[in-house]
């Protein structure tokens, strides 16, 4: 299963991973760093779940979950991020994310979150 | 430069962890205001008072009046937290907030200094509960300055290594916009980096 962590903080990044491997240890990671190479590495190698944070330089994640979403409507993108506001929130799932998450994840949001996803 | 002894890693932790205090931060004051804030991406560099000079140099204009809140806070680490608005943000503030348009000058410094205080308690008591240490903090106080005289010639003799952390509170709809400096120096980055390393050792455990 293919799992793309999009995060401009490798210490977020590494949180994160190391979450999500706790449940599923097989998961086959891909890394970017800004939306840009996020969406580049989208096109590439059709994830099955995105892990999206916000605020990144280059582009951000609202742009990038745009594009993402142009390239395919059926896209699991789950947006982790530090924007708590419920605007954020209403927002993101407008653009077509599929969860939100505060920021920093945990081992049990992120059981949650993959109880909610389709694999 | 013994930078080195604060590496890039460290630098990242402290970003992100910045980055989830300013989240909690601006949704306090989004509450606050009724209003959306907009997040930006902190800004981090360790410097000497010659960068901490030059960096506010770039990041504020020299034409405008500010009010300036400085609130110490201390213990495990310890710094400055200052919040800057211009005066027109700071009038948009009090405005907004004593829902009136025409607040007076007492009225005004006390909008900022409530936001200072709101902004300083969640930012760094978030900043410190995810590095696992608490702090203490003194009062706060305002004044206006204009230009960037931000760090009087006194202060900066107290500063030799600083780490400045620094982000924009920005409300559209208000029109009000101001910049958070994080400043701490000196012992304070070792005690810092011990944090950082024990929250790193978690981690890769
Ligand atoms: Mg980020």
């Amino acid at each position: 299963m293919k799992i793309l962590v999009v995060d401009d903080s490798k210490l977020a990044r590494l949180t994160l991973i190391k979450t999500l491997k706790e449940h599923e240890p097989s998961a086959d990671i891909i890394e970017a760093e800004n939306g840009d190479i996020a969406v580049e590495l989208y096109k590439a190698k059709s994830p099955c779940v995105v892990f999206l944070d916000l605020t990144m330089p280059v582009m951000d994640g609202y742009e990038a979950l745009k594009l993402i979403m142009e390239i395919n409507p059926r896209a699991q993108v789950v947006v982790v991020s530090a924007d708590i506001q419920m605007q954020a929130q209403a927002l993101v799932l407008a653009l077509g994310a599929k969860l939100m998450v505060p920021k920093p994840i945990n081992s049990d949001k992120m059981l949650a979150v993959l109880q909610q996803l389709v694999f | 430069m013994q930078n080195n002894e604060f590496s890039s890693d460290h630098l990242d932790v402290l970003k992100e962890l910045m980055n989830i205090a300013m989240g909690n931060a601006t949704a306090n004051i989004a509450d606050l205001l009724q209003a959306f804030g907009t997040m930006h991406i902190p800004h981090l560099q360790i410097s000497d008072v010659d960068g901490l000079k030059n960096y506010i140099k770039m990041t504020i204009s020299s034409e405008d009046e500010y009010y300036v809140t400085k609130q110490l806070f201390g213990g495990k680490i310890g710094g400055e937290f200052i919040f800057l608005v211009n005066k027109e943000s700071a009038i948009n503030l009090g405005n907004y907030l004593y829902d009136t348009v025409k607040v007076s000058d007492a009225d005004i410094m006390d909008a900022v200094i409530e936001l200072t205080n709101i902004l300083s308690s969640t930012t760094i008591g978030r900043l410190t509960d995810e590095l696992n240490t608490k702090v203490q903090f003194f009062a706060p106080y305002t004044e206006v300055v204009s230009g960037d005289p931000l760090i009087s010639e006194e202060e900066t003799l107290n500063y030799h290594k600083i780490i400045i952390i620094s982000t924009v509170l920005e409300f559209q709809k208000h029109k009000i916009s101001g910049q958070i400096f994080i400043l701490s120096r000196d012992e304070m980055i070792i005690s810092l980096r011990e944090l950082i390393d024990q929250k790193l050792e978690e981690l890769y455990s």
